[in-house]
Order: structure tokens, then sequence, then C-alpha cells
């Protein structure tokens, strides 16, 4: 930016400069420089002397020297957020914050009229955990805590609006505290406005043709949600997003493409088949398919996935019998249904996996309602033509999860309403007490390829 | 980001156009989506039809990806332009034959040769394009909280809107927003904008206002919001301005004040 006569650039750098280890604010004294962001830094500090008996805390300075008003204002406002919040709705997995004030006389001239948050001083982010390499026991430990933190927060009628990995820290004990709430909104009745600021990765589609209004963007607690799947997905995948692309924009794009029905949600095999179903409702393509699967309902799945027999991840007797069921599976694993696909390493290849139905009739995808005109069919038998007396009771809506355990490579042909013709069915389970118990679902009405053994 | 806008001009293609008949076409294309163009027949059907003898029935195409997109030439034996009108003569060949290639430009003017002198054309835009916040620069971007709505500052459009900001940034006035004239004059010294007509400066108020900042659907049931289109620039002064768009700095972008525009309106205060 050209501004010759503007605040000037020599303030800017100063601004920026960090604080140099045994500087003091306030009553603390900065012990060293955790991170910094576009208008915040964040110090580890500790109590200054004459002032003992207080914890380590995180400092989240922020200045306001040198800014123009309108400038400064942004950087008030966000302050404002995070202490509104922090007064009105703290909660265990929240961090919390200690005490707010403004800098009159600093040491550093930059630092007149910075802000001063006074925080709880977390033991690290989940983004070091997940670039460190996140054991596999604590995942879906972590992930609880990320849904109890924002299942509070929506409760108090709050919505974080940059959930990420960065801004999901842990305390000494290694439990989860959100943090970094500039951009929380307030929800009236349901739905709030953030200011136009957030982090491209984590966008829900809607957001990408979001209008700017007089508060600013609408947001609502589905877009939270959203955030919560892709930071499930990275969790069991160090890191990568569900959406394909080498840059932020590219996998932006990506995400409008699915939102907007043209691209399946291809997530990493990596991401067992519990938390891929669960990571996948969080990523449901708009706000109404998303609003059902709240945080509390998502908590209340993982809660009794945790507790249920077999669970896996946290339990050392779970996981020693799952990977005896992987080595058992090993050998029938080879009937990938697409050959130049190698599967990853050790999955366990012909467990039952979920697939999620997709209508290729557009309206039928946004109704989101049980519209019998939006019903899709299962097959008896896929292997006869797929005509009335071939269908089974049962019938299926687009975004439903069917559990499926094998399929067939050349049953009926099907052709869609896009034009995809395959002749590939996946055999899904149908209620308990259904007859026959399972049905075929032609691979065209799903955008799922989950790698299955092929049928007896 | 919400993909490219193609515009087609009245009767761009020779006697004929787009539309059928020769009426201006706008087509909006999401990520991943692609849009053909050319003559046209039952044969290669076309979205986009340019109606003149010397282009091919299918003459190229364009695919919308990232943020950015792609222009495939079809022709064997012609190059067409991708001109920049905002890049002082800024232009990319694309050679017969090649596919994909990326188109940088937020605005493209796509040119087709013909055997006359005047050539086919239409217009691409590309908004989505994104921009580093000033404050986060130096810091690694790709996880870092940025606006959500980028602006071009070396764009005219951003000049329309400095210029639209500027009399609420100086404090001369919380109401008044300048008009399409005080803005043609006020930027008329500016070496970028020589020539810029009044139907130009309303054209960058749309752009601002529907595809950069997107201002929100007039909503039915709220009374009043009919006339919004009304307000539209008070609107786009006002968001500018809350989210911190366009900042005091930026108001050294502008011809200096001394200027006839500047001092008129001064006298008129």
């Amino acid at each position: 930016m050209s501004a010759p006569h503007g605040p000037g650039d020599t303030t800017e750098r100063d601004r920026t400069d960090p604080l140099p280890p045994g500087s003091r604010v306030g009553n603390w004294e900065v012990t060293r420089l955790i991170g910094s962001g576009g208008w915040s830094t964040v110090y580890a500090a500790r109590p200054a002397r004459g002032h003992p008996g207080r914890p380590d805390v995180a400092l989240k300075v922020m200045p306001t020297a040198g800014l123009a008003p309108r400038q400064a204002r942004r950087i008030v406002e966000s302050a404002r957020r995070e202490v509104e919040l922090g007064r009105r709705a703290g909660h265990p997995r929240l961090i919390s914050l200690l005490e707010s004030f403004v800098l009159a006389e600093p040491g550093h001239p930059a630092l007149r009229g910075a802000i001063v948050l006074v925080m709880e001083r977390a033991a690290g982010s989940l983004r070091e955990l997940i670039d460190a390499g996140l054991p596999e026991t604590d995942r879906g430990r972590l992930i609880a805590g990320i849904c109890e933190g924002l299942a509070h927060l929506h409760r108090s009628g709050w919505v974080h609006a940059d959930l990420k990995p960065e801004n999901v820290l842990l305390g000494a004990d290694g439990t989860v505290r959100l943090s970094d709430f500039g951009l929380a909104t307030e929800l009236t009745g349901t739905h709030g406005y953030a200011p136009p600021l957030g982090t491209l990765d984590y966008f829900p589609p809607e957001r990408w043709r979001a209008p700017l209004g007089e508060l600013g963007v609408r947001v609502r607690p589905t877009a939270d949600i959203w955030a919560l799947g892709v930071v499930i997905h990275e969790v069991f995948t160090s890191g990568c997003s569900p959406f394909p692309g080498a840059t932020p924009m590219a996998r932006g794009a990506a995400v409008q493409e699915y939102g907007a029905g043209r691209a399946p949600l291809r997530m990493d095999h990596a991401v067992p088949p519990f938390w891929r179903e669960l990571a996948a409702d969080c990523l449901a393509p708009t706000h109404e398919a998303r609003a059902p699967h709240t945080a509390e309902s998502l908590l209340a799945r993982i809660t009794a996935h945790r507790r249920g027999p077999g669970a896996g991840t946290g339990r050392p007797g779970g996981r020693a019998r799952a990977a005896v069921l992987a080595t058992a599976l090993c050998g029938i694993a080879g009937a990938a249904l697409y050959a130049d696909v190698p599967a990853p390493p050790g999955r366990a290849g012909p467990a039952p996996d979920t697939v999620r139905v997709y209508n290729a009739e557009r309206a039928c995808r946004e109704d989101g309602g049980r519209d019998p005109g939006c019903s899709l069919g299962l097959a008896v038998d896929p292997a006869l033509p797929y005509t009335a007396d071939n269908v089974v009771v049962t019938r299926v809506w687009h975004g439903d999860l069917l559990t499926a355990d094998c399929r067939t490579p050349d049953g009926q042909p099907v052709v869609d309403e896009e034009d995809r013709r395959s002749t590939h069915w996946f055999r899904v389970r149908l209620p308990p007490g259904s007859r026959p118990s399972t049905a075929w679902l032609p691979a065209v009405r799903t955008r799922d390829r989950p790698t299955l053994p092929e049928c007896p | 980001m919400s993909g490219v806008v193609i515009h087609v001009p009245r009767g761009s293609g020779g006697a004929g156009g787009a539309g059928p008949h020769g009426d201006p076409v706008t087509l909006r294309l999401g990520p991943g989506e692609s849009a053909r163009f050319g003559r046209g027949s039952a044969r290669s059907p076309v979205e986009l039809r340019l109606d003149d003898p010397a282009v091919s029935r299918l003459a190229g195409e364009i695919r919308v990806t990232d943020d950015h997109w792609q222009l495939t030439n079809h022709s064997t034996t012609h190059s067409y332009l991708v001109e920049n009108p905002e890049g002082a003569g800024e232009y990319l060949r694309v050679p017969p034959r090649r596919a994909g290639a990326p188109i940088p430009f937020e605005f493209s003017r796509v040119v087709l040769p013909t055997r006359g002198d005047a050539t086919v054309s239409f217009q691409v835009f590309a908004p989505d394009h994104v921009y580093l916040d000033p404050e986060a620069m130096g810091v690694p971007w790709g996880n870092a909280t940025v606006t959500a709505y980028s602006l071009n500052e070396t764009a005219t459009y951003f000049l329309v809107l400095v210029a639209l900001c500027e009399p609420r940034l100086r404090d001369q006035s919380r109401v008044a927003v300048p008009t399409t004239p005080q803005i043609v004059d006020r930027l008329g010294g500016h070496p970028a904008c020589a020539g810029l007509t009044a139907r130009a400066v309303s054209s960058h108020i749309d752009y601002l206002a529907d595809e950069k900042l997107r201002l929100g659907a007039p909503d039915s049931h709220e009374p009043g919001r009919a006339d919004r289109r009304n307000g539209k620039r008070e609107e786009i002064v006002g968001l500018a301005l809350r989210f911190g768009l366009v900042r005091e700095e930026h108001l050294a972008l502008l011809p200096p004040q001394t200027q006839a525009g500047g001092r008129e309106r001064q006298a008129a205060r």
C-alpha cells in the first residue's frame, strides 16, 4: 500500500516488533513470544515482582498506537467480543480470560493505548499437536472436548466463527480450551453477525457467497459445525483438509463445487468409519442439512461411541481387538472397487462402510425434507431389471447414510439424471426387522466410493 | 468467492450477438463450471454464441478453477487475445489448440479475430481474487484469519470507492456521498482515469455492490427496503468504512485535492 503521508511505515514496524523477554506489561513480565497474528501478539508471562502468588499467563497484546481511528476501532471491537464472552460464558472448555486492561504508561512507546487481555496459559495448540503427530488414543477425546466447548458456546447463544486447530488450545492437563473469540458473535434469534473476517479453509459453502450487510456477515452455529467437520478430518489425517487443492483458494473452490452438488465429498480413508460419518454430517452441504447436527447431538454420539463396545480410541483393550480384526480381515481386502487406487496400508478394507445417498435432482438435494417425489428406491436383486417388483419397501432420500457391506461390479446398468452410468451396486443394510434385511443401492446414487469386498 | 461473470455485449458477434436478437448476455459460472463459446450449431452447441462467420462453431471454452479461469482455444489456426482493460495494454496471447491457459486478470476482454476490421470480443470478470490483509503481511497466511472481501487497491473500482468515501473520511460530511459526475470530476486528474465516463463509474459501483461486497439482497418483509437500490452508494460507503476496507491512508491514492474538482466542492460548502 502506498501511503506516503499515512500513519507511517516506522510506526508500523514498531507495532509489530515483539517485546523482548523481561518487558513489563501491567503487573506482568513477558517471558517469551508465543505467536503473532494480524492485529495481536501473544506472549507468555509471569507475575512481575511485587505481584506474586498468581499463575503464569498468556498476554494477548493488541497495539492501537499509530493506527487510524477506524483501524483501532476494529481492534477494540475484537477485544470487546473476547471480554464480553469471557465474562458471560465461561466454561472449562473455553480459555478463561483473567483480566483486561489498556496500557496507559507502557515502557515501550509503541504500546501506548494497547489493549491487553490476560488469559489462562495453555500448554499448546491442536495445530502443534497435529503437526507433531497426534497419538491415536487422544484423537477422540480431543474432538469430544471441542464439541463440549462448542455445545456450551452455542447453548449460551454464541457462535465462535473462527474455529480451527490454531484456536483449539490444550490446558496443562491436556484438555481442550477453545480460544480466540475475536470474531465470536452473540446470536440474536437464529443468527448473529460477525465482521467480514475468517479463515478460508474453514468457511462453509454458503459463506463464500454470503452478502455483507450493515452489521457484517450473517453467521449461524452451523458455521462452527462445518469448521468442526474440517477439524475432525485434520485430526485423523495429519492436518489434511477434506477438500482437495494446494492453496486455500483452490480448497475454497472445491468447497463451493461440493456445496453446489457438482462434486462429492471425498474424505480420506484414514478417517475411521465412525468419525467419517460424524465429519460427513458436520460437512453437510447446506445450513439446513447441517442444522440437525448440533454440537450437543454430535457430542452425544461421540460419548456413546466412546462408551460403546469395541470403541477403539482411548481404550487399550478395544485397540487390541481392532488390531486383531484388521489382521484377520487383511486377506480378503484385495478386491478394491477401483483397482488402480491402492488401498492405504493397514486399512481393514472389508469392514462395513457408510455410503451417503446422492440425488442427482438438484431440487431434491435442496429440499431437505422427505418429499415422496424425492425418494429413491433400492433393488432386491441388482442383476434383474430395476422394475417395480424388484424394489424393496424401504425408500431412501438424499443425504441418508446407509451401511454398505459389499458391492457388485456387474449389476444392471443404471443411468442417473446427470447421465452418469454405472453397473456397480452396493449392498446396504435395511433397518432392523426389514425383509429382506439387505437391498441394493445403484452406485450412481451415491458419490462415495468406499472400498468394499465383492459380494459372494 | 463465487466464480466468474461473463458478459457478451450487445451485437458483439458482428451483426448478431449472443442473445436471440443480438442482446447482451451475462453468464455466471461457479468453480468447476465451464462454458463453451463459438458460432455454435446443432452438433456443437455453445453456451455463448458469437455470430460471426470467421468464428469457429466451437471456438473455445472457459473453465472456472480456484479463484481464476482457464481458456481453451479450440481453433487450429487463430490465436486469441486476452486483454486486461485496466492493465495499460497488458495482454496474453493464447495460441491455437492451447488447453486450459490460466488467466490471471480480474478483468479480461477476450478478443477473437475476424475477417474484417471489427473484432469479436466479450468480457470475463473474476471477482474472487484474494488479497492478503495489510496487517497480516509477513505472517504465514495459509491459516491466517483474513478479510473475506478483498479489494485490489490498484484497480479503478477501488479509486471509485475511495472517492465515494472521501468526504466521510475527511469528516467533511456525515451524510453526503458524492454523485457520479462528482466522482468523474474528482478522479479526472488521475492518470489511470483519463477518459473515465459517468457510465463507467456507475458500472464500477455496481461491480462493487454486486460482486465485491455482495450487498445484502433486499429483504422483502422489511418495510422500506424496496428503495434500497437508491441508497446503494451510501450503503457501499457505510460498509467500506465500517469494516476498514477503505482507510485514511487510501486518500493518498486520489489526485491532489487542489485540482478544480476539489476546489469547487470546497467552495460550495
